[in-house]
């Protein structure tokens, strides 16, 4: 038996990963690659200037080495390869933690943040976008086309402080930004990570409900700068279905709007599922922004924390999980993708 | 030339596009007669004068240094634009025909290269600039090289779909029996047919660069003090928002919005202008 | 009889359709009877497609029904409910287009999508529309019916794409079938086929049927009446024999006119089987193209080809799609490059020869390119399209002496000359299909390859180009490789023809002695679907 019908006879979702698998590998390479050469951009001695003129020169020498940056640039690289490769991604400057444990501690925080975001950022721009479509002329069409446009020139740290002003200064509505949660309420016991989840797990109440309220603006924040983007382009994109040849076919044979919006829906999926990918980076890149503002304690508001006092181990690292994070979620986001094309040839 | 008065009636003809026209000119002008607009030096701080709310002297406020809000926010109009300009016209020059060469020809090279592209765009947008700046230091040009470099692939990839969808065009294999070489294939037929959706690209991303560049300056890892840029004086005015004072971030904030939104105009513009679908008078 | 029986279908009464402030439709009048088919013909912007959409109220974008009124089964359309409407559309009257597979969900199998027709007109359960939907399917002729229920629509071929189309139309038991154009792009033996089918079914369970067409041959064959449309109105309309022998008006015999053949070309060459080799100025010898597909199989599109053609003579090679034919075409242009064989251009191999040695050689083979907007490239003008192969003519350098020739082409394929500035979207179909004649011929080449050059065009204006072409070969003593499936164009075009079929040359020899007698299965098939109108006609 051949191998070509062998790998017809596997079930096509099976097919569709273990083709993108392989790829992963020197995907991965190449971003610890780029992260290792990210701190040799910086001109002259790393060390020297990350401590600064009047480090005595023990002290350059063991920066020097725990950054590994003696040898060739084939050695260092293999260096640091093998620390990450073991968990090992150098100590930060500013909190004198290994990297990985300040990462480890931070990023439930901006999961969190980023999954609510995404859920609310989908479900306002989809049905917008849909609503918008389906009615012309409609509410939805006027909303839609001025969000779109609006929504793509806010600033979202803007956005964020404006909230904070109206709805927390001014109006007192809202809770205060600082942090996830009222530090007289303990935080729930960790079980995931994400406060919402672990309150409800533990059954305490009043954590929920202070750990939600301090979620409300920040999520806020990042849903109404990016739900725009995502609305305008599900927009086109399903306008464009909308218009096909096949769904006025359907039109013309009598089946109900309600069915017809659904084939729609489905037929915009693929765009969609890649949409959504591209929004994931977004809310990463955004979270650092808005992170800040709320003094969240995530992996933004640890990133900035390391380009404000150069700690570029802690950078590093950053840049690294980031990145990987990113590289799983668009090798799950392609997956999706061809599993819900059929037109797609694996 | 009279693609251009062609273009200017038909932005005329629609208030959206007519009003980012506007909005257009007058950053056009803020940069232009900056020292004639502002009512004070963009950098001169005056503690006495710290956060005062909006007055006859200080039409927009000060900051907490004591610095003129509305003369900051004109000279920034310099600062922003230019290193937004310049990114993308560097983008364009590099990632044009970086896209016609790698979509016209098929191969191992072109292949490698969009994977470079990939790569590079596999980084969050803004943890890539943020680091790549703080690396580079934070000097005006750097974020405008960085910039540069993330905007390469936009272009490169929009003119490589375009020349794929056109390479198998049959004007393409009409043109090549008629004697064409592959030269004068790729620059003759293929780039006038190709531009256009970069040409509506440009006015989209000086727009994203001016939102990356406030954003970088915002968490400090873009332009430094005193520099005037709006991220800036947005940051500098964060802290003060909670304690009530809002016209050291407001103001500055809204400069950003109505800038990026006259670039989305014109692109929305552009884009409807080169509809072939369009009426033409 | 009873008189229910008698009464109309379908009927529309001074109908008036209008987009914006623009009228399409002008007072359109028809009757569609049970058990009857009328065929509605016309050119392009006669009005058919919009006449198709108004019969069931779903006029694109700004349109709507400015005058008249259209009565189904003796109801009003504008008294209808919406819901009344959509159970209209599909359980009353059902509408089949052109391009099946683009009418198709891509992303449902297709046993699924005919079933939700069914379910959306009668409320049955899922697994009995399925049932149904399958049974269905066997009886529009589709083998297997039960695997291709389940089969998605880019699996489908062209033929089998319209029969689920077909069975789409007729599961939910309509009055009325309209189809619109269904055919197009269709072979012509599968076009029989599904016409036949549809007839059928349409005649077995009482139906009406308006078939709405450019091919005046499908009305002939098909169609009991028959009305041709011009600009929005009605100018004709009667029973098909009748128009057939005696056509009513000076279009309509225009029409019938231009869908006859043309006479045929005069004999150059000795009498015989195979043109004469000796005065051949292209022979094709054993040419063999592959193309390799993903899956390892292998497509061997031209397969051991071999023909000639002698100066000033005209061979057409015909066949389906899929048959190698544009393949071969593309092949002697060097388009594509060719895996064996020889082609000897005046003696020389062309196939053999490196880029740079067979640039020159342009200037005496060309191409004329199938469709006529896409060829040509929208940013350039019609002088610098026809201007470009100049630069392979070395006595061609002056601007003056390019000019002359630009206009000297634009007279030879009689168009006026202020066209030369013009831009190829502002050119009509007929238009730009002589441009891109006209570049061809621009540098006076010794042989040129038409690529379909009959194909999508209205009826006057492929009797145009079928005229023109015949003047030109008479002019400039062209030899000539016509690539087509339009049979009809054969005899008036073209001394040999050689017939194709899956690669190979299944036939070929002088074209009258193969039409009026066949001797290959294949070419007697191919000649048993063409609808040639005198078969028809007086």
């Amino acid at each position: 038996m051949s191998f070509s019908t062998t790998w017809r006879r596997l079930p096509r979702t099976l097919r569709i990963v273990l083709t993108r698998l392989p790829m992963v590998v020197p995907q991965m390479l190449g971003v610890i690659f780029v992260t290792f050469m990210l701190v040799r951009l910086l001109p002259g001695d790393p060390a020297l200037l990350m401590l600064g003129n009047m480090a005595t020169p023990e002290s350059i020498a063991n920066l020097r080495e725990q950054l590994g940056l003696d040898g060739s640039l084939w050695q260092q690289f293999v260096h640091y390869l093998g620390g990450v490769l073991q968990g090992d991604l150098g100590v930060s400057l500013f909190t004198s933690n290994p990297v990985a444990v300040d990462l480890m501690e931070r990023a439930p925080a901006t999961l969190e943040l980023i999954f609510y975001a995404m859920i609310l950022t989908i479900l306002i721009a989809v049905a917008i976008a849909v609503l918008a479509v389906v009615r012309p002329g409609g509410v939805a069409d006027y909303v839609s086309r001025f969000y779109g446009m609006a929504a793509g020139a806010i600033p979202d740290f803007w956005v964020g402080l404006l909230l904070i002003f109206f709805l927390f200064s001014t109006l007192g509505i809202a809770a205060a930004p600082f942090g996830r949660i009222d530090p007289m309420i303990a935080a729930p016991p960790t079980v995931t990570g994400f406060y919402t989840f672990d309150a409800v797990i533990a059954g305490d109440f009043a954590a929920l409900k202070s750990a939600a309220g301090r979620l409300l603006l920040p999520v806020l924040t990042l849903t109404i700068v990016n739900a725009g983007a995502l609305m305008k382009m599900t927009k086109t994109t399903f306008a464009e279905i909308w218009k096909s040849d096949f769904i006025r076919h359907q039109r013309a044979s009598g089946l109900s709007q309600g069915r017809i919006v659904r084939n729609a829906l489905r037929n915009s999926l693929p765009p969609i599922i890649t949409l959504v990918g591209f929004l994931v980076g977004f809310l990463l890149g955004a979270a650092v922004l808005v992170e800040t503002i709320f003094s969240w304690g995530g992996l933004g508001q640890y990133a900035v924390q390391a380009v404000t006092y150069s700690d570029y181990p802690a950078l590093q690292g950053f840049v690294l999980v980031a990145a990987v994070f990113i590289l799983v979620v668009y090798l799950i986001v392609d997956i999706l993708y061809e599993l819900a094309d059929p037109r797609i040839q694996v | 030339m009279s693609q251009i008065r062609n273009f200017i009636t038909f932005v005329l003809s629609r208030p959206g596009a007519a009003f980012g026209l506007a909005l257009l000119l007058l950053q056009v002008v803020a940069i232009v007669f900056a020292p004639l607009l502002a009512t004070h030096a963009p950098t001169e701080a005056d503690p006495l004068a710290s956060l005062q709310p909006p007055s006859g002297t200080h039409w927009l406020g000060t900051d907490v240094s004591g610095m003129d809000i509305y003369s900051r926010i004109i000279y920034a109009t310099r600062v922003n634009l230019l290193i937004s300009i310049v990114a993308v016209a560097v983008a364009f020059v590099i990632g044009v025909p970086v896209g016609l060469v790698v979509g016209y020809y098929r191969g191992w090279a072109s292949t490698f290269v969009m994977r470079v592209f990939d790569f590079i765009q596999s980084f969050p947008v803004f943890v890539l600039g943020m680091a790549l700046v703080s690396v580079m230091g934070q000097e005006i040009w750097n974020v405008a090289i960085v910039l540069a470099v993330l905007f390469v692939p936009i272009f490169a990839r929009l003119i490589r779909a375009e020349a794929l969808s056109l390479r198998d065009r049959p004007f393409i294999a009409a043109a090549r029996c008629s004697g064409a070489t592959d030269g004068q294939i790729m620059f003759r037929h293929i780039l006038p047919n190709a531009l256009t959706p970069a040409i509506v690209q440009i006015s989209i991303s000086i727009g994203m660069a001016i939102l990356l560049t406030a954003g970088l300056s915002f968490i400090g890892a873009g332009v430094r003090m005193p520099l005037p840029e709006w991220g800036l004086m947005v940051s500098v005015g964060s802290q003060q928002m909670i304690l009530g004072v809002w016209w050291v971030a407001l103001f500055p904030g809204l400069a950003i919005v109505f800038s990026v939104l006259s670039f989305a105009l014109m692109a929305d513009a552009l884009r409807d202008y080169v509809d072939p679908r369009r009426e033409r008078a | 009889m009873e008189v229910q029986d008698r009464k109309p279908l379908l009927e529309t009464r001074d109908l008036s359709v209008a987009f914006g402030d623009k009228t399409v439709l002008h007072g359109v009048s028809l009757q569609l009877r049970p058990d009857e088919v009328l065929g509605i013909v016309g050119e392009t912007g006669a009005g058919k497609s919009v006449l198709a959409r108004a019969l069931i109220d779903l006029l694109p974008g700004k349109g709507r029904i400015s005058g008249g009124n259209v009565q189904i089964g003796g109801r009003e359309l504008r008294q209808m409910s919406a819901s009344e409407l959509r159970q209209l559309r599909g359980g009353g009257v059902a509408l089949i287009g052109t391009d099946a597979k683009s009418l198709l969900d891509p992303v449902r199998p297709v046993g699924e999508q005919v079933a939700d027709v069914l379910r959306a007109h009668k409320g049955l359960s899922g697994a009995a529309a399925h049932d149904a939907a399958v049974s269905l399917f066997a009886k529009v002729g589709i083998v297997d019916p039960e695997k291709r229920a389940q089969a998605y629509p880019h699996q489908l071929s062209g033929g089998m794409a319209q029969r689920v189309i077909i069975a789409m139309a007729l599961i939910a038991e309509p009055r009325v079938i309209l189809a619109d154009d269904a055919t197009l792009g269709l072979d012509a033996t599968i076009q029989v086929q599904v016409l036949d089918l549809l007839v059928a079914r349409c005649r077995e369970a009482g139906m009406g049927a308006i078939i709405i067409t450019h091919d005046l041959g499908i009305v002939a064959r098909y169609c009991d009446r028959v009305a041709i449309m011009r600009e929005g109105r009605i100018v004709e309309e009667g029973a098909t024999a009748g128009f057939l022998h005696h056509p009513a008006t000076a279009y309509g015999t225009e029409l019938l006119a231009s869908a006859r053949a043309r006479p045929a070309p005069m004999v150059r060459s000795g009498r015989g089987q195979q043109p004469a080799k000796a005065a051949s100025l292209l022979e094709v010898v054993n040419l063999v193209k592959h193309f390799p597909t993903p899956s390892g199989h292998v497509v061997k599109a031209v397969d051991d080809v071999s023909f000639a053609v002698p100066r000033g003579e005209t061979l057409a090679l015909v066949g389906e799609s899929g048959s190698g034919k544009t393949t071969v075409g593309q092949c002697l242009v060097r388009l594509l490059g060719s895996d064996s064989g020889k082609v000897q251009f005046d003696g020389r191999d062309i196939l053999t020869l490196p880029d740079r040695d067979f640039r020159p050689l342009r200037r005496n083979i060309q191409m004329v390119f199938q469709e006529p907007y896409v060829a040509l490239n929208p940013r350039w003008t019609v002088a610098r399209l026809i201007a470009e192969p100049l630069a392979l003519d070395p006595t061609m350098t002056s601007p003056t002496a390019r000019k002359a020739r630009v206009l000297e082409m634009l007279d030879l394929v009689r168009l006026p000359a202020r066209l030369a500035e013009a831009y190829p979207h502002a050119l009509t179909a007929g238009e730009q299909k002589r441009v891109g004649m006209a570049r061809a011929l621009a540098t006076r080449p010794d042989f040129v390859v038409f690529d379909e050059p009959t194909t999508a065009l209205d009826i006057r204006v492929r009797a145009q180009i079928i005229d023109l072409v015949r003047e030109l070969q008479r002019e400039m003593h062209l030899a000539t490789l016509f690539i087509t499936h339009d049979l009809n164009s054969v005899r008036s075009l073209a001394h040999n023809v050689a017939v194709m079929r899956h690669g190979k040359i299944v036939e070929i020899g002088e074209t009258e002695r193969i039409f009026a007698n066949p001797q290959h299965d294949y070419t007697r098939m191919l000649l048993g679907a063409e609808l040639p109108i005198e078969r028809y006609a007086a």
